[in-house]
């Protein structure tokens, strides 16, 4: 009994493990579905960005962006800086008014080098887990030090937490997904 | 000069050099809890714990596929909850000691010893007659995956909003569908020998499944 029960097990683990990429596009898709709508995520960002794609990157106080350092600044798809919002209560960049972006990596990558280097972005892909970004801007997460055991980019998709990593994102037109220091 | 610590593997290499210092490992355990004197059951739980963590260390290339809830729930079966407790709380902190301490980590003992504490409530019913029931102890671990990763999951509570947990529980289920039927290879393969020399050394054998010969 058992002499047949062992290589069927095998068997089914690499069936399910060969699955697993379909599975997380399957979940993945589904989970993309409850993200919230993407209007009120525009809140505080230039209107002429309203239904179009933008992402933000906020910096820690202990850690501001040499040039981000007061305010948010605004700069458009074409490279343009629209102006600073100071009413935001944290400092950093927005980059906007994109369409048509569907998958968060290309278009973090894409909307990230308008900014001309000032927002680069670095980080590992990791064979399970896909790309797990260390470094935006210039501040790379070991650099954040402080009362606590240690800090990561956490990602939010139009104001929330997201489900899924940068690698796995599927945006819709008019999303905003933001990245700020998160620490645990 | 050669430089041997300039190879670069890949994952697939990485993943085989794993697996043979796994079973480099296993082999001279499996030669040592086998000369045990009976009765020595501290150091068959020392043996089992370095053995859980060390395969869950190498086995990390796989995604989510460790040998630990197995052994913690044979624990359990064979050495009663308290044991199993304490078993999975040092498994969870010695292979996090390489694979990143946090507040995970407290989960993860958690859910370990809870699935220990199922072990030894269910001691009974993996006996069957002489030996232990692989299809009981496979059936438990399949399930086991799943519950271990739902109660590591409440971890996540502390960055995400309580109405956003039940999405996040639904885009892990692959990750604890392959957890599960990782569980069941090893409860396949590993419960019938390690029954087998567990219930040798163990000094409490009324609680648990004896005697046992191996399961064939």
């Amino acid at each position: 009994m058992s002499d047949l029960m062992k290589p069927a097990s095998i068997i089914l683990l690499v069936i399910v493990v060969a699955s697993l990429p379909f599975l997380q596009d399957s979940v993945n898709d589904e989970a993309a579905k409850f993200v919230s709508d993407s209007e009120s995520s525009h809140d505080g960002l230039p209107t002429q960005w309203d239904g179009k794609q933008a992402i933000c990157i906020f910096f820690p106080e202990s850690n501001t962006h040499p040039e981000f350092s007061t305010g948010v600044t605004m700069i458009d798809s074409d490279g343009e800086t629209i102006g600073v919002n100071d009413a935001l209560n944290s400092t950093g960049a927005c980059v906007g008014g994109f369409e048509g972006y569907e998958q968060g990596m290309d278009f973090m990558m894409d909307a990230t080098r308008v900014a001309g280097g000032l927002l680069s972005v670095g980080y590992t892909m990791d064979p399970n887990w896909g790309p797990f970004v260390h470094t935006i801007g210039g501040l790379n997460v070991d650099e954040v030090q402080g009362d606590f055991s240690g800090a990561y980019w956490s990602l939010s998709h139009n104001g929330e937490y997201s489900m899924v990593g940068i690698g796995d994102l599927t945006m819709s037109q008019g999303d905003v997904i933001s990245w700020e220091i998160a620490t645990w | 000069m050669l430089d041997a610590h300039a190879v670069v593997l890949s994952p697939i290499e990485a993943l085989f050099l794993n697996l043979s210092l796994l079973c480099i490992v296993a082999w001279p355990m499996w030669i040592a809890g086998k000369s045990l004197r009976p009765g020595n059951d501290l150091a068959m739980l020392a043996l089992l714990a370095l053995f859980a963590t060390s395969g869950r260390i190498l086995l990390d290339p796989l995604p989510n596929i460790q040998p630990v809830t197995v052994v913690v729930l044979l624990v359990g079966a064979h050495y009663g909850a308290s044991r199993s407790v304490a078993f999975a709380s040092v498994v969870a902190i010695s292979s996090n000691l390489v694979l990143g301490h946090g507040i995970w980590t407290l989960y993860q003992a958690l859910a370990w010893s809870l699935v220990g504490i199922t072990g030894s409530s269910l001691s009974r019913i993996f006996r069957n007659g002489n030996s232990i029931s692989i299809r009981r102890v496979g059936a438990v671990a399949f399930v086991a995956g799943f519950a271990f990763d739902w109660v590591v999951s409440i971890s996540a509570l502390h960055s995400i909003p309580l109405e956003s947990f039940p999405v996040y529980l639904m885009v892990g289920l692959p990750f604890d569908l392959v957890h599960a039927t990782g569980n069941l290879v090893f409860a396949v393969w590993l419960s019938g020998p390690l029954s087998e020399i567990m219930t040798r050394q163990s000094s409490q054998s009324k609680a648990v499944v004896e005697p046992v010969k191996n399961a064939s």
